[in-house]
């Protein structure tokens, strides 16, 4: 059994525990404040006007999230939480390449045309793993990283909820659904491996009890993901081709670099402004 | 064919004392159809009270929430951009600005355009 850390001045006495924890929680931050600038570039293109809101909404939790991680971060030294969340550049971030992907073709002031069914597929199952991950950090050896994954486990009920109410309808119709729920259904299954992987840090974040044994973990997500895929008409997944890229080692797409520069471009003309 | 006990069914009545009023919640009947519950609705409890509009709905016809979907309703204290308290700061910033703007060194810059 590993020592549990009650503080951010007890985890600090370890140098080597806190750069493990530096790991664990750039990676929570950086994939749950990508895919809420993902999502929130949705704004105004949502398919009605309802969802358009209630996505939004969503969008602003998940960036509540990472906001609680970057906290937590900053508690630990690691920089100011704004900075963290803004400045980094794309080598340093820890978030899965699966959340960094564009919307679709083209930008949100040119030519936004963006892919629903991507959008629900890649929310819906991403919320699955995160759910799974807030139960086992619900465990984890720093306690203060405990609390949080306890409240945000608490809206992660109705974020699963809202995905899951589009995720079914659209895989059991026929016809343009269909065709693109499968082709979102296999990208979001090419990067899957990625999403789950500890990366390079298995070792260090295992050992000090930060989380489970990598398999252990991976087992349980995919037993989720499967149970939702069973509950709707099949689609081949055996044959997609898993990305090699590794965001948790620092390798990105372009879209990462795109989103950056559009992200930071209102905060880096005054860093030190309180909003 | 109906049998005895599912005969009646349990309507809800909603109903609006003016045109610009919210629909409110009034009480539960029974009745055997929509029609009657309707009629049922005025001639049993709106006599006594002036209404504009009334509406009926089965109540098997109502989607509430389920015990374990409890849980969806929670939502964390970090929202304060959702309301106006959230801004309540900003007239403080105003004031702030606006001293600034009128302040001695600002006011003795301004002959320096010319």
């Amino acid at each position: 059994m590993s020592q549990v850390f009650e503080t951010a001045e007890a985890a600090l006495e370890s140098p080597s525990y806190t750069e493990a924890l530096h790991e664990l929680l750039f990676r929570l931050a950086d994939d749950d404040f990508l895919l809420a600038y993902r999502g929130s570039e949705w704004l105004g293109l949502a398919p009605h006007i309802e969802e358009d809101v209630a996505f939004s909404s969503i969008s602003q939790d998940t960036m509540g999230h990472a906001a609680m991680y970057y906290e937590l971060l900053e508690e630990l030294r690691a920089g100011r939480a704004d900075d963290l969340a803004h400045l980094r550049p794309a080598s340093e971030r820890k978030n899965s390449c699966l959340v960094e992907l564009a919307n679709g073709t083209g930008t949100y002031l040119e030519n936004p045309h963006y892919d629903w069914a991507f959008a629900v597929v890649r929310h819906f199952f991403y919320d699955l793993y995160k759910m799974e991950l807030c139960k086992v950090l619900q465990k984890t050896s720093y306690t203060p990283l405990q609390q949080v994954a306890r409240k945000v486990a608490s809206e992660q009920v109705f974020h699963l909820m809202h995905w899951r109410v589009w995720f079914r309808p659209l895989m059991k119709v026929d016809g343009e659904a269909k065709t693109r729920m499968t082709a979102a259904l296999q990208r979001f299954w090419s990067y899957s491996d990625e999403l789950v992987s500890y990366g390079s840090q298995e070792v260090e974040l295992v050992t000090h009890g930060l989380l489970p044994a990598q398999e252990e973990f991976k087992r349980s997500v995919l037993a989720v993901w499967e149970s939702e895929l069973t509950a709707v008409p099949q689609v081949s997944l055996e044959e997609v081709q898993k990305v090699t890229l590794d965001g948790r080692r620092g390798q990105h797409t372009e879209d990462l670099e795109s989103a950056l520069c559009t992200l930071r471009s209102v905060y880096e003309t005054d860093p030190q402004t309180v909003w | 064919m109906s049998t005895e006990k599912d005969f009646y069914q349990v309507y809800e009545v909603f109903s609006k004392r003016t045109y610009k009023a919210d629909l409110q919640y009034q009480f539960s009947l029974l009745a055997p159809n929509e029609e009657m519950a309707f009629a049922m609705a005025q001639e049993n409890f709106m006599r006594r009270e002036p209404v504009v509009d009334i509406w009926v709905v089965k109540r098997e016809n109502v989607r509430k929430l389920q015990e374990d979907e409890r849980d969806s309703l929670q939502r964390l204290d970090n929202k304060d951009y959702r309301t106006a308290k959230g801004y309540g700061y900003l007239k403080k910033k105003w004031r702030e600005y606006e001293q600034g703007m009128l302040d001695e060194k600002e006011i003795l810059s301004w002959g320096d355009d010319k």
